[in-house]
């Protein structure tokens, strides 16, 4: 598998020229930076950028995408790749950690044709070609968006089609393929890939796409056609006020918009009635009356299906909103949690922003996008992170029973029932009982140690005693040699001495 | 002869999987609706959830545009092949010393690919996707489809093998069962090649190829061009 070697050994190399270090692009009023990696005279580019031409800009983090510059070097113009600010973090040679979080399974081990160098592989193959059919192919007139399928991807891609898919799906969803960086396009993020984890990140989309999204049937109901597929737009289109196009629902969920310019549309309402002020006001009244039993609203409003009606509400602009969490939702413990804070926190005369969730596979999860919505960003999270902290401290409520049941059965019956039922202050009585312990062990600890440590100091004390004396011994002992020595001399020259003179009277 | 000791190795029987380092399965489609043909090969992983099946069936349509009606002819036929493989899956196979031939003789695109090499069906760690990887890069081939597709076809065969064996073990066992001392003849067949490489090293004769059998294993890899190419595609369609 192609792994480390997509950065090297591949014909592109870094461009001779160090890329300008000028300035990201100022945050337009779009919600998604645009970073284009290189500079293009080229009048290919799509001329949409809402902001000034796009001036290139260091991204240290893809070194070799300007080298799509090499394959052809004889072109003056470069071409722009454009990946949108929340895939920034792409690079050839690493793995980011939101690849690992969003496909865990290359990366748990489990399966031994899933690892994170197919992965890599993977990955850079397929954006490597995309890359390579955008300069094969360039942007043009008839083909604004030149994209690759999966299936030409897939192709040309050694392992199995399944994770391929999956890995194209990420890519395109995160923009880092099939994505032509004008304001017109934009990947949309898909719901099936973004479980709980991202349940914020998507809220906070959601919330941008919503905005734009709500108050859209002003306009006079008249025949759409599709910008880009010529095709009548049916159900719903979105138009893009500035721009003055239209895109059928279809292109515009294949195509990616960006939200800040695209207002929807519903045909289906348009084309067969406008809803007059006065059914506006049934509908208002109804669903003031029977909140949520939408049975009732359709019927309180004459002529309208109930779909119709739904669709209507909350499409509603500005002012209206919703008196409370509906309540045929049926949401998990985090949702409940969550709703409650939201209670305490949410501005009942919130702007309503809703999204079309065109995917919602997980009903649960499209409730909570649907709730945090309506709640806006912050709350989402603080939320969330309540949930979170909510469900640890479930954790550590369990944890804590384990812990009783270790210090008394008469009173685990007790605490196990009560627990049950979120009684802290068993639970805090129960901590500071382990907290003491743990002190008692810890001291009875202490108090050994310094036991055995003074045992063993004063076993070398009388040791220290006795080498004193065994010193003083030996010193002594030297004295006394010292001293023979002494007098061993004397004697010999004494002896000498007697010996001279011995000599001397013998001579004499 | 002596008693093989290939199948001093049929004591230990393992459990069915295409005996490469991943177990995945080759599927062919070949579909025809309303005269418009379909044909693909690509790759499975047995372990991925059954929606991925209609999944990819309805990206394949949608990305080459094909009429509606071939989801779920496709789906069907690549949950019909999985579930063949799923059914060997729980049985034992008997492997050996198994030493196969494999033979490529495939075309993609403007392509042609000519080979055959000799296969280890006990190595387990064996990868099909690697050494199409390298055959590619080793002999220049630009087209960057013809690495799955001889991935693909080594895969295939391989499988092929495998159940063989496998049907080959339920057939010992049945024999077994039916006559005593039967002679291991089912075997004899998928053996055949084991036979040759222990004739082959058996007879103390070097490791290395006997020239005249060089041409015989040598890759071959073909362009052709484009009036080549159609009157293939005639024949074959």
């Amino acid at each position: 598998m192609a792994t480390s070697s997509g950065g090297g050994a591949t014909p592109l190399k870094p461009p001779a020229q160090p890329p300008k270090s000028i300035p990201e692009l100022t945050p337009t009023s779009q919600n998604q930076k645009l970073q284009p990696l290189e500079l293009s005279p080229n009048p290919i580019t799509p001329p949409n950028l809402t902001s000034a031409p796009p001036i290139p800009t260091a991204d240290s983090k893809q070194p070799t995408t300007p080298a799509t510059v090499n394959s052809r070097p004889r072109e003056p113009d470069f071409d722009v790749i454009h990946v949108p600010s929340y895939s920034r973090w792409f690079s050839w040679n690493d793995i980011h950690e939101c690849e690992v979080r969003i496909l865990p399974e290359f990366f748990d081990g489990k399966s031994p044709s899933k690892t994170p160098k197919v992965y890599k592989y993977y990955r850079n193959a397929i954006v490597k070609r995309f890359r390579d059919s955008i300069i094969e192919n360039p942007p043009s007139k008839e083909n604004p968006m030149p994209k690759i399928t999966f299936t030409e991807a897939r192709k040309s891609i050694i392992g199995d089609v399944g994770s391929v898919r999956k890995v194209f799906d990420f890519l395109e969803a995160w923009g880092l393929v099939n994505y032509f960086g004008s304001p017109l396009t934009k990947a949309q993020l898909k719901w099936e890939d973004k479980e709980s984890k991202n349940v914020s990140a998507a809220s906070q989309q959601n919330s941008d796409n919503g905005g734009a999204n709500s108050v859209g049937d002003a306009s006079v109901p008249k025949k759409k056609f599709c910008s880009s597929c010529n095709s009548l737009c049916t159900i719903a289109c979105f138009s893009n006020i500035k721009k003055d196009t239209t895109f059928c629902a279809r292109c515009y969920v294949r195509a990616g918009v960006n939200s800040a310019d695209f207002k929807r549309v519903e045909i289906s309402e348009e084309v067969k009635t406008d809803w007059t002020e006065k059914e506006t006001l049934h509908l208002l009244e109804a669903v003031m009356h029977y909140g949520d039993d939408w049975k009732k609203v359709s019927e309180h409003v004459v002529g309208r299906s109930e779909k119709e009606c739904v669709d209507r509400f909350i499409k509603l602009p500005f002012g209206e909103q919703f008196t409370g969490p509906p309540d045929s939702i049926e949401p998990e413990e985090n949702v409940h949690k969550a709703m409650d804070r939201f209670d305490i926190e949410s501005n009942p005369s919130k702007k309503m922003r809703l999204t079309p969730f065109d995917d919602a596979s997980n009903p649960i999860l499209a409730q909570a996008a649907f709730l945090s919505t309506l709640a806006g960003v912050e709350v989402a999270e603080t939320a969330a992170s309540a949930a979170v902290k909510a469900l640890t401290e479930v954790n550590i409520e369990t944890s804590k029973e384990i812990l009783e049941s270790s210090a008394g059965d008469a009173r685990d019956h007790d605490s196990v029932t009560t627990n049950g039922k979120s009684n802290t202050n068993l639970l805090e009585g129960a901590y500071l009982e382990a907290k003491l312990q743990l002190e008692k062990e810890e001291q009875d600890l202490e108090r050994t140690i310094s036991d055995i440590a003074e045992v063993q100091i004063v076993r070398f004390e009388e040791l220290e005693l006795q080498m004193e004396r065994e010193w003083q011994q030996l010193r002594q002992m030297q004295n006394l040699l010292f001293a023979d020595q002494l007098t061993l001399l004397f004697h010999k020259k004494d002896g000498n001495e007697s010996m001279e003179q011995k000599v001397k009277t013998e001579l004499s | 002869m002596k008693p093989h000791p290939a199948w001093s190795s049929l004591r230990n029987p393992v459990k069915f999987r295409i005996p490469t380092a991943d177990n995945l399965v080759p599927i062919r489609l070949d579909i025809d609706i309303d005269g418009q043909r379909f044909r693909d090969t690509f790759t499975w992983n047995p372990s991925d959830p059954d929606s991925d099946v209609i999944l990819f069936a309805k990206r394949t349509v949608k990305d080459l545009k094909l009429p509606p009606a071939f989801v779920t002819q496709i789906a069907q036929s690549i949950q019909s092949q999985l579930t063949e493989f799923r059914s060997f899956e729980g049985q034992d196979m008997y492997t050996g010393e198994k030493i196969v031939p494999i033979k490529l003789d495939l075309r993609v695109n403007h392509t042609l690919i000519k080979d055959q090499f000799l296969w280890d069906l006990n190595n387990f760690e064996s990868d099909p996707e690697e050494f199409a990887r390298i055959f590619c890069e080793d002999l220049g081939v630009e087209d960057p489809e013809v690495g799955p597709a001889i991935a693909f076809a080594i895969r295939e065969q391989l499988c092929e093998i495998a159940i063989q064996s496998v049907a080959s073990a339920k057939e010992t066992r049945i024999n077994k069962k039916g006559r005593r001392g039967a002679e291991h003849l089912p075997l004899s067949k998928p053996g055949g090649s084991a036979l040759d490489t222990l004739k082959l090293f058996g007879n103390k004769s070097s490791v290395i190829r006997k020239r005249r059998e060089w041409d015989l294993y040598e890759p071959i890899v073909d362009m052709l061009s484009n009036e080549e190419v159609d009157a293939l595609e005639a024949r074959e369609a």
